[in-house]
Formats: structure tokens, sequence, C-alpha cells
């Protein structure tokens, strides 16, 4: 069974796939299908940092909080530093991931209680920096330093090309790394890691840095793709982001799955969304697709999971 | 060590408001006016009804997250139970409140259900029945804001007695109410004990899963309270009632002094709490400070409070 259980929503996004392309057959196009993909890369992104959060055992309810600031800061900086924004920007994001890290890793506070928090400081930072208010890029700026996100290279949209580029060193950290086997110990149990040697709260807090890195990139294509930043911008981003995570086939309890699934997941999520939109249903409406969606992926996944975490 | 951490926590609370009720009446005087000190009590009503839902479940060591999602819920069927502004609700006036508070009840035990049946972890079964929730509203009510014209159900935000809005008594009520359930009622007792042993729980014969699943229908009940007080303070039934609820919610129960990992806390804890945060919000507002700041302070509240409220040994591992 788990042998096949990695294959699962491979199977669920080629049938997703064909059920849409049985309503519209124009969706098999390829310049369809790469639209879609390249519109998913900030959600992915997003995903990405989820997963491995997810994977030890954790949640990280700040993320989307995170990559708003990341926006507001390089649409406040990117007029005057160019490039030293993004980095601005993206560092900013670690921070925001280190704090969350600390107080769950090393405080020992529950971690959707701390990212709760932490999200609710982000909130305040994007709000502040931003005076409450959406501020714009202009073009100058963003065809300077933002065309690696938002052009095209051989034809492709850019957000395609970044997405690939972070996967393939986010699975290169996580299969072939000390870091990795790290991330897994601890998720497959936090009290044999540690009798193991593994050192619980730094693997931690470079875990929700990783989270708060990712979430931050996001932020910036976000804002690269809309050419503003705003302290509203991934508002809708953090139950697809989690749905993604866990439909891709990583379980809430620790220790399986990783970024590859998670592909799958934001692809199915998608797919799935833009099947909702043909059959006309509100996107706001389609929250309760996702909301159960989440939680049948949970409770079948959840098998393994002992009882003392079930709260 | 512990001992002095147990009881600085259980002061600290009622410190931090009086220091905040005094910063903010020395910054300026009009903060302990009687018109003022109605506007934060007022205020405080509905998230008061939220935070205590909130707390029965923090109390047996869970979490509900669904807190948005469930008062835009019921805001919904609220909308569909009076006369609203699309001139499609049952005009039931008061009757519809016993089905509001039903059907906002069912869906906590719903979250309840899947919680203990399908084991999925409660903030992950609340979080995504909070989306649920909030999708059933958007569609019931077309995505829009809806008006409710009921005169009684206004009547909850607009008419005052002894020149205080009815909210106020129905939360004194309802704060009452929820004191009963925790010290003298059975499931009271046992909401508690899950949440300070809950092997023992099992130990001694308890249905552990009724008792989860009952709690989140109490708690999904008094959200349904919450949504109605909110709706009527707003005037429409909209699924963005609850908007900015859940952090209030249980940053007031956490600030409040109600740990986490469960069994110690309780209602009292949790008034204390609500006062806090409203204070700090209508002391931002008459300070001149924007209010978006409240959260980042809260925020911070938080970490503190948990911090302050939990064993040093007791979380090893911390989910």
């Amino acid at each position: 069974m788990t042998k096949f259980a990695g294959t699962i929503p491979w199977l669920g996004l080629i049938a997703a796939i064909l059920i849409v392309a049985a309503f519209d057959a124009s969706f098999l196009r390829p310049m369809t299908l790469i639209g879609l993909f390249s519109d998913s890369a900030t959600l992915f992104l997003m995903a990405l940092g989820m997963t491995w959060v997810i994977y030890i055992g954790s949640i990280d309810l700040s993320l989307q909080a995170v990559a708003a600031v990341s926006s507001v800061i390089l649409a406040l900086l990117i007029p005057q530093y160019g490039m030293v924004a993004i980095a601005v920007a993206l560092v900013a994001g670690v921070l925001f991931g280190l704090v969350s890290g600390f107080v769950h890793g090393v405080l020992k506070l529950p971690s959707f209680i701390a990212t709760l928090a932490v999200g609710g400081i982000a909130a305040t930072a994007a709000l502040a920096l931003s005076g409450e208010r959406s501020i714009q890029i202009d073009a100058t700026p963003r065809t300077d330093s933002l065309s690696w996100a938002i052009g095209r290279t051989l034809d492709i949209p850019n957000e395609i090309w970044v997405s690939l580029i972070v996967l393939a060193l986010a699975m290169v950290i996580e299969q072939m790394t000390p870091f990795g086997k790290a991330m897994k110990a601890l998720g497959s149990g936090e009290p044999a890691a540690r009798i193991a040697g593994i050192r619980i709260q730094r693997t931690k807090l470079i875990v929700f840095m990783f989270a708060g890195l990712f979430a931050a990139l996001s932020g910036v294509v976000l804002a690269g793709r809309l050419s503003s930043g705003s302290p509203t911008i991934a508002n809708e981003f953090l139950l697809p982001a989690i749905a993604a995570v866990v439909l891709g086939g990583t379980s809430l309890a620790g220790g399986s799955g990783g970024v590859l699934r998670t592909l799958v997941g934001t692809l199915l999520i998608v797919v799935a969304r833009t099947g909702m939109t043909f059959i006309g249903i509100n996107a706001l409406a389609q929250q309760i697709v996702f909301g159960l969606v989440l939680i049948a992926a949970v409770s079948l996944s959840a098998g393994r999971a002992q009882k003392g975490i079930m709260k | 060590m512990t001992v002095t951490r147990l009881r600085l926590a259980s002061v600290m609370p009622l410190l931090v408001l009086a220091g905040l009720c005094v910063a903010i009446s020395i910054a300026e005087p009009r903060f302990l006016s009687i018109d003022n000190l109605i506007r934060i009590a007022a205020a405080s009503a509905a998230p008061l009804v939220l935070a205590l839902g909130a707390t029965f479940v923090i109390l047996m060591g869970s979490i509900d997250l669904s807190v948005e999602g469930s008062m835009a819920f019921a805001s919904a069927i609220l909308a569909a139970c009076v006369a609203n502004a699309n001139g499609a609700g049952l005009d039931l006036g008061l009757a519809a409140l016993p089905l509001v508070i039903a059907a906002a009840a069912l869906f906590g035990a719903l979250i309840g259900v899947i919680h203990t049946y399908l084991r999925v972890p409660s903030f992950m079964a609340s979080l995504g029945m909070g989306f649920v929730g909030l999708g059933i509203a958007t569609i019931m009510l077309g995505g829009e804001r809806v008006g409710i014209v009921d005169e009684s159900i206004r009547a909850l935000a607009l008419t005052r007695i002894l020149n205080l809005p009815i909210s106020i008594y129905v939360a004194t009520f309802m704060l009452a109410l929820a004191w009963v359930i925790q010290n003298h009622t059975r499931i009271g007792r046992r909401m508690l004990a899950l949440g300070g042993a809950e092997q023992l729980v099992v130990a001694s014969g308890v249905n552990v899963r009724h008792v989860r699943i009952l709690v989140f229908a109490i708690a999904g009940a008094f959200f349904g309270v919450g949504a109605v007080l909110a709706s009527a303070r707003l005037g429409a039934s909209s699924a963005l009632v609850g908007s900015g609820q859940l952090f209030t919610a249980i940053s007031a129960v956490v600030v409040g002094g109600t740990a986490l990992t469960g069994g110690s806390g309780g209602v009292l804890a949790t008034l204390l709490g609500v006062l806090i945060v409203m204070v700090l919000n209508n002391g931002m507002v008459i300070l001149g400070l924007p209010t978006f700041v409240q959260q980042g302070v809260l925020g911070i509240m938080i970490i503190i409070a948990v911090l302050l409220n939990q064993p040093i040994r007791g979380l090893a591992v911390a989910k």
C-alpha cells in the first residue's frame, strides 16, 4: 500500500486533467497548460515552504502574512535599490521564519499558536510599512530587476523556470544533505530523533527559516506579476498551500512526503480550481471543496499517527 | 520555580489589564468617561461570547480555528430566517435564534465528529471546516452583504436598557451560562479532566469521543450567538462577519491565562483576556494610534502568555 501511495496523487492529477479536458478540449493545448502552471508558481513556492514544516509535524499559519511583508518591502525599495530590494525582501522572510522557529522550537510553543502570533506581527509590519495601501511598482524597475521572474525564456514563462530551479534545489537539500535526514528523523518521531543525536532546535529553526524564505520568494514573484506590493496580496493562499502539501501526500503526522509531492499537490489544486471555474463555481465557494478535500486527505493519511498528538 | 510561575501566571492578566487602564487613562483621561466604558463593553459583547466558546475547546486541550467560518455559516442562516434586504428571509423574528444556534451547534458537532472519528487533528479539522463554513455562507448569501431589516434582531445592538445595549446583557448571560457549564455540569468537569489527564478519563470509562463532540457542539452554539451579536451590530449578514475574530478570540483566551495544553484556566480568565484585548483596541483608537498595531502587540502578548502558562518540561514534544 505504502509503495503505491506516492503514485496516487499523480494518477489523480492525470484523471483531473482528463475530466476538465472532457468539458473543454482546448484545456489540453500546451499553451493553456503552461499558462496554468505559471499562474500556480506563486502558490507552489509558498507550498514548498509549508512542505518541510508539515514534514516535521508542525504547521505554519504565518506564511501569507510573510509573503505580504516581503511584497511590500520589495515595492518600497525597488525604485531606489533595484536587485538589492529583492535580497532585503527575502532576508525579511527568513527573519520572520527565524522568529517562528525560535518561538516554536526553542520556547516550545505549539507551532500553530506560535505562527498565528508571528503572523499577527508580520501582518502588522506589512500594514505599517505600506500605510495600509497597495504600492505600485513602475514599469522600469519591474523590467530591470524582476524580469527573471516574470519574463519568458525559451518561450516558457520564467515563473516556471524559477519554480523548477527552486524545486531542484529543495530536492537536493531534502534528499542529499544531513539536514534533510535530520528533518526526516524529526518528523518520524521527535523523542527518537533526540536520542539519535539530532539537534532538534537547530533543525526546527532552519525549517522555519526556509519556510519564510520560500514564502518571501512567493511574495516577490507575486509582486512582480501584479506590479504592486500590498499587505493583503497573499490573503487567499494559506488554505490552498496547506491543501497542496497534504493532497500531494505529505503526512501531517510527519516523516513522510516531500517537495516533489507538493508539486503534484499544487498542480492538482490548480487543475481542480480551473475545472470548478469552468463549471461556474464561485472562487470563494470553492473553499468548501478545498476544506473538505483537506480533511479527507488528512484523515486518509493520518492512519499511522500516534494517538498522543491527535489533539 | 513552577509554583511561582503559576502564581505569576494567574495574577498576570489582572495586572496587565489594570496597567493598561492606568496607562491609557493617564495619557487620555477621556478613556474613563462613562460613555467610553460603555463603548468598550458593547464592543466586547460578541468577542466575549466567541472567546467563551473557544475556551471550552482549549480547556480540553484541542483548538478550534473555525471561529470565522462558523460565524459566517451562522450569520447566513440568520439572514435566511429573518426579514432581510433581499426580501427572501423567512421573517421568523426572534424565533430564528434557536434555529441559528442549533445550526451552529450542529456545525460544531460535525467538526468534533471529524476530529474524533476520522482522527484528524483538531486544528486541521476546524481549519478545513472553517473554510467550508465560509464557502457555504458565500453561496447562501450570493457572495454579498445582505442587510438585516428585522427590528427585533437589530434591537440587540441598538436598543438600550438602563443605557446599556441589549448585547451586553446577552453577553453577561452567556458568561454566566458558560460558568455554570464549566463548574456545575458533568460535561464541564469531563472537559477539564480531558485537558488535564486524558488517559485517566479514558481509564474511568468515559466515552471521550462523545465528550469531545459535545464540547465542539457547545463551542459552535457560542459561535452562533456571537455571530448573531456581530450581525446585529453590523446590521447585515456577510460571509466576512467574523473577519479577524479568530485572532481576537484565541488571543483573548490565551492572554487571559487558559493554558493551551488544556485543563487549567477557564471562563473568568477569558473575561479578563477579552477585556485586555478590547481595552487595548479602544486605547489605540482614542490615543490616535492605527488599530492594526493591535495585531502585532497581541501577537507578542500571545507568545508571552503561552510561555507563562505552560509547564517548563511538560511539552517535550511540541507539535
